[in-house]
């Protein structure tokens, strides 16, 4: 083991200027490959963080021993003409050594409240009549234990349990995401959101869209290695070297590749991380340490990737291993089965039968159709390659055609990457954008949400509390679905709703005074959330395909260059070469890119979502285009390479 | 050395070709008459392959002249020469010629289609040339599927099939054993007889370069001698 990892070192140094380019475009793939799914692997544990660190806002109902009482409500105010999120949490002490919550220096007394850094400024900028009147005497700052995110607003007050009546559980009263009616706690642990669970899925099938073309992008990469060395090592086979000696060299030589890539994609993982810190989701932007993955899962994708590496460059060498000739030597290769279409067909049928069963069962699905589009591809390409060679009329048709039934597998990588964003594109242009907009919108009209028992009292007491912060308004009582709710027209601009909120902020624990647009908001943040990871996925996936498209396009005009150039000494135009070569591109990413777009819309139709959105043709349209675009411009970089290897004068056997 | 003559088919004067500091031609005087051959010997690294590229129009001499039937060659720009290649001349290498993924008529008409014959019509005439060179059945396989002997007289066939003026060998026998070789080299020297085709022949084995008409030997970029065949 050790002499064959000695001579994969040798060779590897020693593989002179087009060896090391080969290596080095084996190496930035892996890296690029390690550092998005490192940021996969990031999204997802970063939700899961977030939904820790705002658990303890989402009161758990202590049914003995409760130590305090929580009750959480969203707050607004207008700011610069932007409405602002203010997450307001009262607690109230039953025992005396109640915990302090997370971030806070202790629990509050009675009328002092802990503010979050963001919002200590933003008290500091409004009058007090508009925002800071709703809190207690400022106290201390709130650390970042406390929160979600950097630049969260939060506030801390504490209150005497008079003034936090218990009354039926604390559940969310379903008015507002993030309201919480007074609860008896036993301590801060809480509970994860639902708000926090639909982010978490929504990441967890961001990642199933993105690793897949990732894990077939970094098996090309992988393969490029061995395209490169197939001959070199059928040489080596020829001199006597066991089977087990050349993979044995191969696998060492990989994974000396994988591992140098998987290093250098987690630098930059790393080196990243500030930056991706930016990218606003869930309301902000991020804590540079939700976004570490941590050692061990670090560990796990550094070892993983190069396993992955070495596997598929064994699976690429095969041929070579069965017989020393076998790279020389090419033979009719044996027509793919029928079985990859009957599995696609299962998967499909499969997702129809049972996708609704669940969202870990759809995930599963659509998780298996993308991987059963992977499967498919090849198959679908030595159908289409058939096809054009027997109806050619012209000879780079033939070449292209001929090319195409003589290795499916290796044109599908070439538009692989593609198809499967078209794939994306076609679920993601299914899935309306719900309208966030629609529906009444008064800016002067607050509601707040209580009781049968407590709306006289509310009624009354915001009457007074208005007329006595001298707020232009009109309050009346109506049904509210199943509760009641308090209705206040205000006459005036955004500084008077902000007074009026401020005046009825606490007037009934748990329901903040808030506007129709107030109450959308969360479903806004959303709706722009998933367009966002919609985007990221989409610009992630095309610059993999687009990558994936270049690589498999360069090292294809390289493994055939000897033929090329034969080709060009016997007086064959380049330009025919150059369509021969297109047109192997081409041909399948139509098919295939078009075939992968309508994969994407079927689990989508079935999810109910039928109907497609502006945005989503629109997003589409733009998909079709980019990835049309980039492919041809990708395959067009490997024209200067075909152009290289055809005016090489001397035929020359590698 | 061989000078121009009346018949002759394709003539190099003079022909000087430098690489960086080395010379590999330092003005070579060669001509072939037509239907005759030519065959061209010397050590590794003398000069005779690029002299052979120099006159099929692959490389461009620094210095010198190259005319097929008195037309000047060599001042072609390069899609010109091409296509000269393509319809004018034919190719034998020892390697690699064929393309693997297409069987073997197809790689035959590959010359005709590239000059705008229809697909079928195309294969239908490189089929012809299957039988006379005893590759009878053997239309559908693909050069993986080939012994050595016979993907060379496919290659043989596709040099033939466009009915050059001139065909170019480059060690045609050189991967092939001492009998397949023999085979090989008849058929080419009777098939090019047969359509009045002329010979340039690289080999440094003397019994191959016997098949010609006349054989010449480069050494250090000059035509040393002209050997009697």
């Amino acid at each position: 083991m050790s002499a064959s990892l000695t001579l994969a070192w040798r060779l590897l140094r020693g593989g002179g200027r087009r060896g090391w380019l080969a290596s080095g475009l084996t190496v930035a793939t892996v890296a690029v490959t390690t550092g998005l799914l490192l940021f996969a692997l990031a999204g997802n544990l970063a939700f899961g963080q977030r939904a820790d660190r705002e658990a303890w806002r989402a009161p758990k109902a202590a049914a003995q021993d409760a130590v305090a009482v929580e009750a959480v409500a969203p707050q607004y105010a207008t700011v610069g003409g932007a409405t602002q999120r203010i997450t307001d949490v009262r607690l109230a002490a039953l025992k005396p050594g109640a915990p302090a919550p997370p971030g806070a220096p202790g629990f509050p007394r009675p009328g002092r409240t802990y503010v979050s850094p963001a919002l200590a400024d933003l008290l500091k900028r409004m009058p007090a009549d508009q925002l800071a009147d709703r809190f207690g005497t400022v106290a201390g700052t709130l650390g970042d234990a406390a929160l979600t995110r950097p630049g969260e607003l939060v506030a801390v007050t504490g209150a005497k349990p008079s003034e936090l009546p218990v009354r039926g559980g604390g559940a969310d009263l379903g008015d507002q995401d993030g309201a919480y009616e007074p609860t008896p706690i036993a301590g801060f642990a809480g509970r994860t959101s639902d708000q926090a669970v639909s982010y978490q899925l929504l990441t967890a099938l961001a990642t199933v869209l993105l690793v897949v073309p990732l894990l077939v992008f970094g098996g090309a990469a992988a393969r490029l290695t061995v395209a490169r060395r197939d001959q070199r090592l059928a040489a080596l086979r020829l001199v006597g070297a066991t089977p087990r000696q050349v993979v044995a060299m191969t696998t060492a030589e990989a994974v000396l590749t994988g591992v140098l890539g998987a290093v250098v994609g987690a630098a930059a993982y790393a080196a990243s991380l500030p930056l991706i810190s930016r990218i606003s989701l869930g309301g902000g932007t991020w804590f540079v340490s939700d976004l570490w993955v941590g050692v061990l899962p670090l560990l796990g994708v550094l070892a993983g990737v190069p396993l992955l590496v070495g596997v598929s460059a064994l699976a690429g060498l095969r041929r070579v291993v069965v017989s020393p000739l076998g790279v020389a030597r090419r033979q009719t290769p044996k027509a793919m089965t029928v079985l990859r279409l009957a599995g696609f067909v299962a998967v499909l049928v499969g997702f129809a039968v049972a996708g609704r069963g669940g969202i870990a069962i759809a995930l599963f699905f659509l998780g298996a159709s993308f991987l059963a589009l992977t499967l498919i591809g090849p198959w679908v390409v030595g159908v289409l390659g058939r096809i054009t060679a027997a109806t050619a009329r012209s000879p780079q048709r033939l070449l292209a055609g001929r090319r195409l039934v003589d290795d499916p597998k290796s044109a599908w990588r070439t538009v692989s990457g593609v198809a499967l964003t078209g794939f994306i594109a076609g679920f993601l242009a299914m899935v309306p954008s719900f309208a966030t907009d629609s529906g009444p919108s008064e800016p002067g009209r607050l509601t707040i949400v209580t009781t049968a028992d407590g709306l006289p009292h509310a009624e009354s007491a915001a009457r007074q509390r208005l007329a006595a912060a001298h707020v232009p308004a009109r309050v009346t009582a109506g049904a509210h679905g199943k509760t009641r709710a308090m209705t206040v027209r205000v006459d005036g601009g955004a500084a008077e709703i902000n007074r009026a909120k401020t005046a009825l902020a606490d007037i009934v624990p748990g329901h903040a005074p808030t506007s129709d647009a107030d109450n959308r908001i969360t479903d806004r943040v959303l709706m722009g959330d998933i367009g966002t990871g919609t985007r990221i996925v989409l610009i992630a996936s095309f610059l993999v395909a687009i990558a994936s498209a270049a690589i498999t396009g360069v090292s294809s005009v390289l493994d055939r260059r000897q033929t090329y150039a034969l080709l060009r000494l016997a007086g064959t135009p380049l330009r025919v070469l150059n369509r021969a070569r297109r047109l192997e591109t081409l041909i399948p990413l139509v098919v295939m890119g078009g075939g992968a777009i309508l994969t994407g819309m079927f689990p989508s139709l079935l999810f109910g979502l039928a109907g497609m959105s502006m945005s989503g043709v629109v997003t589409l349209l733009i998909c079709v285009a980019c990835g049309f675009g980039g492919v041809i411009a990708a395959s067009a970089l490997s024209r200067p390479v075909l152009r290289a290897v055809t005016t090489e004068p001397v035929p020359r056997p590698d | 050395m061989t000078g121009p003559s009346e018949t002759t088919v394709l003539a190099g004067t003079g022909l000087v070709k430098r690489f960086g500091p080395t010379v590999a031609l330092a003005g070579v005087d060669i001509a072939v008459r037509a239907g005759g051959s030519v065959a061209i010997m010397g050590p590794s690294g003398s000069g005779k392959s690029t002299l052979l590229h120099c006159l099929a129009g692959i490389m461009r001499p620094d210095d010198g002249a190259v005319t097929l039937l008195g037309q000047r060659i060599d001042t072609l720009n390069e899609n010109r020469r091409s296509e000269l290649r393509r319809t004018r001349f034919g190719f034998l290498f020892q390697f690699g010629q064929l393309l693997p993924e297409l069987p073997a008529d197809e790689n035959v008409a590959l010359p005709l289609m590239l000059d705008g014959v229809p697909a079928q019509r195309a294969v239908q005439q490189a089929r012809t040339w299957f039988g006379p060179l005893g590759l009878g059945g053997m239309e559908r396989r693909r050069p993986g599927e080939l012994s050595g002997g016979q993907a060379q007289r496919v290659a043989l066939a596709r040099a033939l099939v466009s009915g050059p003026s001139v065909i170019f060998a480059d060690e045609p026998t050189g991967a092939l054993d001492q009998a397949t070789g023999h085979d090989t080299m008849r058929l080419l020297v009777e098939a090019a007889r047969h359509h009045g085709a002329s010979l340039i022949l690289v080999t440094h084995d003397q019994r191959v370069a016997a098949w010609c008409d006349q054989v010449v030997e480069v050494r250090d970029g000059r035509l040393t001698q002209e050997v009697a065949a």
